[in-house]
């Protein structure tokens, strides 16, 4: 608990993310409201069509998995299967040292932070180079990503200037004075420095490393897409091109996939369309002159298939990752994407971390959210996030609802274990619901608990003698006085029956 | 024929907002609404069920649908409440997957309850209320209550009984979707980032060059005010229903 609130002291008092992020976040949300006013007539549709698409896929996943097999085989992809991040991390790094290759170029994949692949290859000594723009800046920093879209969003001009300048020897901007913010030369000149620096990390290109964002089983084919061009470029100059993909992942058909596509740009950048559509259906063909000798595609489980499995939690399989919801988010923007310690942040972090990681090393985040339900209005795939926040919540305290329901068994496919583990750890606020829960059911008590708290004029002091409760209040805010004889009053007025 | 109703008082209600549920009950008189006040009333149940307590949350939300039993609304001056027990308690009490045909007795006096909850400002608009502005030109703006705006859905009726104030100015919050970070018992566990999300609203509220932010949510005005009044800011927080009371009745704000 004690590290939870040094987490979020370090995060609210590094006021120059806030400021960067808080910026950053208001310009995508204004940017998604124009694509969908200006270019949509059936956005709520759409948006079912979506979820009905994914949940549909989701029902019959074990199916889907083992068609999408069959097909991509067909294609000439390699299909290989873990259960676990290790084993996934472990397939790509012999796949490297079979090949003998000692550099892998990434495209931007959340799947890959989420198992650890960099560390895991560095450790074997493998360097995993990133060419995301924003991937390869948090990576010259060393740090994680901040956000699932946009990973480096938490850094101004200035700092990605000092990075570049402190890890690849480029020069520092002229001057950093009166900059106006309409001037984009600068960041222009930071692009070219990137370039540069990437251009030649593509030489002697050999192997590369891709996310999935669909995997369609009737083509037996995966769509990658990206705005960078360095999607297309790991996925299709080298020699061996290795593709990570969260079971999840898989949908029936193009036309689905191409359903959930429409959503995802305009709700995570408010683009149109992505500046590039990646459909790879294999290596390259006889007697075609380009592509991958080799395309191989790990599909990974993780836990996915325990969420599955859980009639509370298996709705948020259906993310496609689009980051609408921290973006959304009046708490990730002031504490930046961080403080949740895990690779998902947001609300959608807070929902699939407990399950995917387990709730003793991330039931924390759960507190990073006040419930104002901004996230599930914008989800293009209508995840109710608020309310799988709050059953996990219930679920922490050990409350929860444990129904597994039917779906396709796939466990034969990942054999995964790990359930969601209810801490009961939670005395005091135990203590505190249950004196709430007594006095808010029987009307004596409760005016009695109203007549004190008015007595000592802190309402918030007044349930189960809390009185930290009403400090962390004083701390920023004043208190309100309390009068406490609305009753009496009530008794009194005309027109009102007292009863 | 003359209407007659449950007021739902609300927990803050009864405590640090008495002046609001005070005042909203001077509105139902105003407008000849007869009121049942339940002497035995407490709260919704909502510190408990968004903390995960389903259990002790549950206990009181059937002890709120015994109390208020007779087929008469139930007039809540707070969207969030009134969202709690308008459509929360549905799931909380696991009605909202049962087809109505399957629905036991019990089930079907939840389901009854729920939907004879309505908020302050709706029912005004409901029983057709029209206000007469007797105050002097003002400015305001609006702070919209994360679960009145997207559970109870009543802010467009908040704003339209404002819209008929004539010499009332409201000027928008540029971000008003945004929460204020009470969240209730999240302002007092996170108290740093609710205050981070209290400032923001308050930078927010400021810019507008209002005199009053007003708003249909007692909680979200605890916070609000609470800021407002630590940072020594001018601007003040005043509920709904005290606002239109005065407006119409000449009060002083």
């Amino acid at each position: 608990m004690r590290e939870h609130k040094e987490i979020v002291r370090q995060s609210i008092e590094n006021s120059q993310m806030r400021e960067n992020l808080t910026r950053a976040m208001h310009t995508l949300q204004k940017n998604r409201a124009n694509v969908i006013k200006s270019k949509f007539s059936d956005w709520e549709g759409l948006r079912e069509r979506a979820k009905k698409a994914k949940n549909d896929a989701l029902q019959n996943l074990g199916e889907l998995l083992c068609e999408f097999e069959k097909n991509a085989t067909k294609n000439g992809f390699i299909v290989h299967w873990a259960s676990t991040k290790e084993q996934a991390c472990e397939i790509i790094y012999e796949l490297a040292a079979k090949h003998s290759v000692g550099k892998i170029l990434k495209g931007k994949s959340m799947a890959s932070e989420e198992i650890g692949l960099n560390h895991y290859l560095q450790a074997r000594g493998v360097e995993a180079v990133e060419t995301d723009l924003g991937e390869l800046i948090i990576q010259l920093n060393n740090e994680p990503p901040v956000h699932i879209v946009v990973p480096a969003v938490h850094k101004n001009r200035h700092e990605v200037a000092e990075i570049f300048s402190t890890h690849l020897g480029a020069e520092r901007p002229k001057s950093t004075q009166n900059i106006d913010p309409s001037d984009t030369s600068e960041i222009q000149r930071l692009n070219q420095i990137a370039k540069n620096h990437l251009r030649a990390q593509f030489e002697g290109l050999q192997m590369g490393l891709s996310g999935v964002n669909f995997a369609l089983a009737k083509e037996g084919a995966i769509w990658l897409i990206e705005n960078e061009g360095n999607g297309r470029m790991s996925t299709t100059a080298p020699d061996i091109h290795i593709a990570l993909c969260g079971i999840e992942k898989v949908m029936e058909s193009f036309e689905d996939a191409a359903t959930m596509v429409a959503l995802l740009t305009p709700s995570a950048t408010g683009q149109f369309i992505p500046t590039y559509n990646n459909i790879i259906r294999g290596p390259r063909r006889d007697g075609e002159l380009d592509g991958p000798r080799e395309v191989h595609i790990v599909l990974f489980d993780n836990n996915r298939s325990e969420m599955l499995a859980h009639s509370d939690f298996n709705e948020a399989l259906r993310c496609i990752r689009c980051g609408t919801c921290m973006n959304f988010c009046p708490v990730y923007d002031k504490i930046g994407g961080h403080a949740y310690g895990t690779t998902y942040p947001g609300p959608i972090g807070e929902v699939i971390s407990p399950n995917l990681f387990g709730m003793e090393k991330t039931g924390d985040v759960l507190s990073f959210c006040s419930l104002c339900g901004r996230c599930a209005e914008v989800c293009p795939v209508k995840i109710p996030l608020d309310s799988l926040i709050r059953k996990l919540r219930s679920h922490k305290i050990g409350q929860g609802n444990n129904a597994q329901c039917e779906v396709d068994s796939i466990s034969s496919l990942t054999n995964s274990h790990n359930n969601l583990k209810s801490q009961s750890t939670h005395f005091g606020e135990n203590f505190i619901m249950k004196s709430f829960s007594n006095a808010a059911t029987n009307g004596i008590k409760w005016r009695k608990a109203i007549k004190n708290a008015a007595r000592f004029n802190g309402f918030l002091s007044s349930f189960g003698g809390i009185l930290p409760v009403a400090k962390s209040w004083n701390k920023y805010k004043d208190l309100p006085q309390i009068k406490g004889d609305l009753h009496e009053v009530c008794a009194k007025m005309e027109g009102v029956k007292y009863e | 024929m003359q209407e007659k109703v449950y007021f739902y008082a609300t927990c803050l209600g009864s405590t640090v907002a008495q002046d609001m549920a005070l005042a909203a009950m001077k509105l139902l008189r105003h407008f000849g609404v007869e009121i049942i006040f339940k002497q035995n009333q407490t709260c919704c149940g909502q510190p408990a069920f968004n903390s995960g307590f389903f259990n002790e949350a549950k206990k009181i939300a059937k002890y709120n649908v015994e109390l208020f039993s007779q087929d008469l609304p139930i007039v809540v001056p707070s969207g969030s409440c009134a969202g709690m027990l308008s459509h929360d308690y549905k799931e909380l009490l696991g009605v909202d997957s049962i087809e109505s045909t399957h629905q036991n007795a019990e089930d079907q006096k939840i389901n009854s309850f729920c939907s004879r909850v309505v908020e302050l400002s709706q029912f005004l608009e409901q029983i057709g209320a029209k206000l007469e502005d007797k105050g002097s030109p003002i400015k305001i703006t609006w702070h919209s209550n994360c679960h009145a705006l997207r559970v109870q859905k009543c802010i467009e009726s908040s704003k339209r009984l404002l819209a008929q104030l004539k010499n009332v100015e409201l000027v928008e919050l540029e971000y008003e979707a945004e929460c204020c970070g009470f969240g209730g018992t999240f302002s007092v566990k996170e108290p740093e980032i609710s205050n981070a999300m209290a400032s923001a609203k308050v930078a927010d509220i400021e810019k507008t060059g209002a005199s009053f932010v007003i708003s249909s949510d007692s909680g979200c005005l605890m916070n609000i005010k609470g800021t407002l009044s630590r940072q020594k800011s001018s601007v003040r927080g005043l509920s709904l229903y005290e606002f239109l009371l005065a407006r119409i009745t000449g009060g002083a704000l």
